[in-house]
């Protein structure tokens, strides 16, 4: 049989994809029929955007082949991928605002064109076939999100795409603009275009798509049509791992209320209030643009949010900036270790000391010699693993400038410790560290906010989770009596309480 | 086994010669430069060439101390050449009507508040990268020159036409404490003052962390708005007393005598080997840096080299020291 005339427009077969110290992708196969619209579900971190990448060339496999629509292809770069018919909506549109629809769509494309005139009228076309009525001459700045949206199908359509892959399409279209989104899915189809969608948002892939793939952890665990799966099955196949004594037992002597926040209230965030005792983990369970991290950040006083009310132990306390935060009794590890937590080029100790400089500044003088102890003291409490003191703290393993940063905290011995998904990016020894320490700070009468992707960590270190679905509080449960996909549910914006 | 433990030997001792031609790449071009101008030219080393290296030596470090700071704390400042122009006029006119002293108060207090106003308009347009304080402080200097061109109308101000005591700026101009200029013991109490700020304080600390990474530091409690108004504040003042320095020395102030300060400052500070990415550099290494860019314009006087072609000159170093400071981070 001709492979060109394959019913698969796509094929993928044992494809793995390793970054140091992560196995992103573990043999991998997929196969997507033409004129279908494939699903891809999976937590983030599962490897969906790493297999999407690889797909449109921004990232070259290690292994495995992939057959796209009858040839093989070795090595791809972005402007061949699409040049072949395989294009890439991402959730941050790439468009160029100054420009207009019609130059967008035909970029760099004007002379095949025959000028302007020709470049407005063929992009007028190409919007018409997904029955859109964007003047072409309008700045795509002028544009809403999803009319850009439309505009990046135009253009791929432009490149007479036999596969468009939807990277969160939906991440910030409003209802209206979701059924315009379904109406053109469903003009490609009829176009035998195939499409990949990729959601976490499980009523749009049960509206879509016809085949549906589940990823985890770097594998494709099951693909099955749509009517074969149910929602719960789905749920539990994107989650559900194997936890054995991958956590520490929960902190238990949870004590009165010492920190109170009422409607943090930003163009984000609506109506956040929740307490927080003594000697507990809550977790904030949420998909990434959800607004978990909004909210300790607002807390914080990270950004600059006004009109709330903060009461640490029943006393009001302003919080305008993060030093008022730390002085109220707050730490506070980032979730972006590299760019928001570490200052990379600076030795492990003046990391490890930067949030406590008044401890060893006297008349507005370094005392060097304290400071020196202050690091050490931590890089033997918390084993951390470096040459000295005065290593630069990029050259250590993930793991350990994780430890840095928990340490800088440490010797402030803050009473609310804000976690932003602290074990991100660290090998599973580090993470059960991690998980101890914070169990040891819950129980000397400290209490964690925890924020993790990984539902299974919030999950088994928590003592209370909140459920976060686009900037509000959808539910709060106990984690130890509520099955896993009911929270998974609230967080997903499915009703808060029972599934 | 052998084989391999002699080949990390060699490469070790490789390196090592590496960090030390890094680290100490500008001492080994001042000697270098010294040693092949005094031989071709033997005029370089006689009495009155020296006297000129510290006469231009002066005003520049004053400014490039300054600049450190700015650097370091990871943005830039070109707005000092305006500073100058403006402190020169202001303080050389006001000898007459009010006296010395307030005269050069006045002067050094015009060189903080437009230091202030420069971090007051970063701190509120939010312009928090380097990149827009650049055009940020461009423009400032502009604003700062054209005042300067107001107030004195265009015209310079001689020490001749004043009749008012100035023995303060003759001695800082031409005064010695025994074996040194008075410009240059000034020099060595501001570098020593600044050293021990930028090393030994934790306000200097800050600003380390601030040039380091921003978002972190502030996360971590460190007032890097402070340190943003301090960093410019410092600039602004030691342009201020450059200013003085420099019209001092040479007893004339022309609303235009900073034109060319911020490039030999940044230039001073980067070759010096602090790095235009902040939290790294020395007010040391800035020294180091002016004393080379001053004595490779005095070579390339001496050698007879057209002032065009210096700028030549001036720009390919730059050049290179971004360059090889872009190498050393990688």
């Amino acid at each position: 049989m001709n492979i060109a005339e394959s019913e698969y427009v796509l094929s993928i077969k044992d494809v793995s994809k390793s970054f140091p110290g992560v196995k992103a992708l573990d043999s991998v196969s997929l196969d997507v029929k033409r004129g279908t619209v494939h699903g891809i579900v999976g937590e983030n971190g599962a490897g969906k955007s790493t297999l999407m990448k690889i797909l449109s060339g921004v990232y070259q496999k290690d292994s495995g082949t992939i057959i796209f629509d009858g040839q093989i292809i070795e090595h791809t770069t972005p402007h061949e991928s699409m040049k072949r018919g395989l294009s890439i909506i991402y959730q941050e549109l790439n468009l160029v605002n100054t420009m207009s629809v019609g130059e967008n769509i035909f970029l760099g494309r004007f002379k095949e064109m025959k000028g302007m005139r020709g470049t407005h009228a063929k992009a007028k076309e190409l919007l018409e076939r997904i029955g859109c009525r964007i003047n072409t001459y309008k700045l795509v700045s002028e544009l809403s999100v999803s009319e850009k949206q439309m505009v990046e199908i135009a253009k791929a359509l432009s490149f007479k795409s036999k596969l468009i892959i939807m990277d969160e399409p939906s991440s910030s279209l409003t209802n209206e603009e979701m059924a315009e989104l379904a109406k053109i899915i469903r003009q490609l189809k009829s176009q035998a275009i195939s499409i990949i969608y990729i959601s976490h948002k499980l009523d749009e892939i049960f509206e879509f798509c016809d085949i549906v793939s589940v990823m985890r952890d770097g594998h494709v665990i099951d693909t099955k049509p749509k009517s074969e799966f149910s929602r719960n099955e789905l749920i539990m196949k994107m989650i559900g791992r194997k936890i054995e004594n991958e956590y520490p037992e929960r902190p238990r002597r949870i004590g009165d209320t010492l920190l109170e926040v009422r409607s943090i209230n930003t163009r984000k965030l609506h109506d956040i209030s929740f307490t927080l005792r003594k000697g507990e983990i809550l977790g904030l369970v949420g998909l990434v643009g959800s607004g978990r991290t909004e909210i300790v950040r607002a807390l914080y006083g990270a950004d600059k949010v006004r009109g709330h009310k903060i009461f640490i132990e029943g006393k009001p306390v302003r919080i305008r900036n993060p030093k008022d935060a730390i002085d109220a009794g707050f730490g506070f590890i980032p979730e972006d270790r590299k760019f928001q937590g570490l200052v990379l080029p600076f030795t492990v100790e003046s990391n490890i000391s930067m949030a406590s400089i008044p401890k060893f500044t006297k008349f507005g003088f370094i005392k060097k010699s304290i400071e020196k102890n202050i690091a050490e003291q931590q890089i033997k409490a918390l084993s951390i693993k470096t040459p000295s003191s005065k290593t630069v703290v990029n050259s250590l393993s993930g793991g350990n400038q994780q430890k840095c940063i928990v340490g800088r905290w440490l010797e402030i011995a803050p009473r609310i410790f804000i976690m932003d998904e602290p074990t991100r990016g660290i090998d599973v020894g580090a993470k059960y560290e991690i998980y101890t320490l914070m169990k040891e700070i819950a129980e000397k009468g400290g209490a964690i906010i925890l924020i993790s992707s990984e539902l299974p960590e919030v999950l088994n270190m928590s003592n209370r989770v909140l459920t976060v679905f686009e900037g509000r509080i959808t539910g709060e449960f106990n984690p130890e009596t509520t099955p896993a996909d009911a929270i998974m549910s609230a967080a997903l914006g499915i009703d808060g309480r029972e599934i | 086994m052998v084989g391999r433990s002699e080949m990390q030997e060699k490469k070790q001792i490789v390196k090592s010669a590496r960090s030390i031609l890094k680290n100490y790449l500008v001492l080994v071009m001042i000697a270098f430069l010294v040693l092949i101008t005094a031989i071709v030219e033997p005029k370089f080393l006689s009495g009155s060439n020296l006297v000129n290296i510290m006469r231009q030596f002066g005003p520049l470090v004053m400014v490039s101390l300054g600049m450190t700071f700015v650097i370091i704390g990871g943005f830039i400042d070109l707005s000092v050449a305006g500073t100058i122009n403006l402190v020169a006029v202001v303080t050389i006119s006001l000898i007459q009507p009010l006296g010395q002293v307030p005269a050069l108060l006045i002067g050094l207090l015009l060189g903080i508040v437009c230091g202030a106003l420069n971090s007051v308009l970063i701190l509120t347009s939010g312009a928090l990268t380097q990149a827009e304080a650049l055009f940020l402080t461009f423009g400032m200097s502009t604003i700062y020159s054209a005042f300067a061109l107001l107030y004195s109308h265009g015209s310079t101000m001689h020490f001749w036409d004043i009749s008012a005591s100035k023995s303060i700026f003759e001695a800082i101009g031409s005064g010695n404490i025994g074996f040194f200029s008075v410009s240059f013991v000034l020099f060595l109490i501001f570098l020593g003052i600044l050293w021990i700020f930028q090393s030994k304080t934790a306000e200097g600390r800050a600003i380390y962390l601030t040039g380091g990474n921003k978002t972190a530091a502030r996360l971590s409690g460190i007032g890097i708005y402070r340190s943003i108004v301090e960093i410019y504040v410092i600039c602004g003042f030691m342009a201020a007393v450059g200013a003085i320095v420099l019209f001092s020395r040479i007893t004339t102030a022309a609303p235009v005598i900073g034109a060319g300060y911020e490039t030999s400052a940044i230039l001073a500070v980067v070759v010096g080997g602090t790095t235009l990415k902040g939290g790294n550099g020395s007010v040391l290494r800035t020294v180091m840096g002016v004393l080379l860019v001053v004595l490779i314009s005095n070579c390339l006087d001496l050698l007879g080299v057209s002032s065009y072609m210096q700028y030549a000159v001036k720009g390919a170093i730059l050049m290179l020291a971004i360059w090889l400071d872009n190498r050393k981070q990688a």
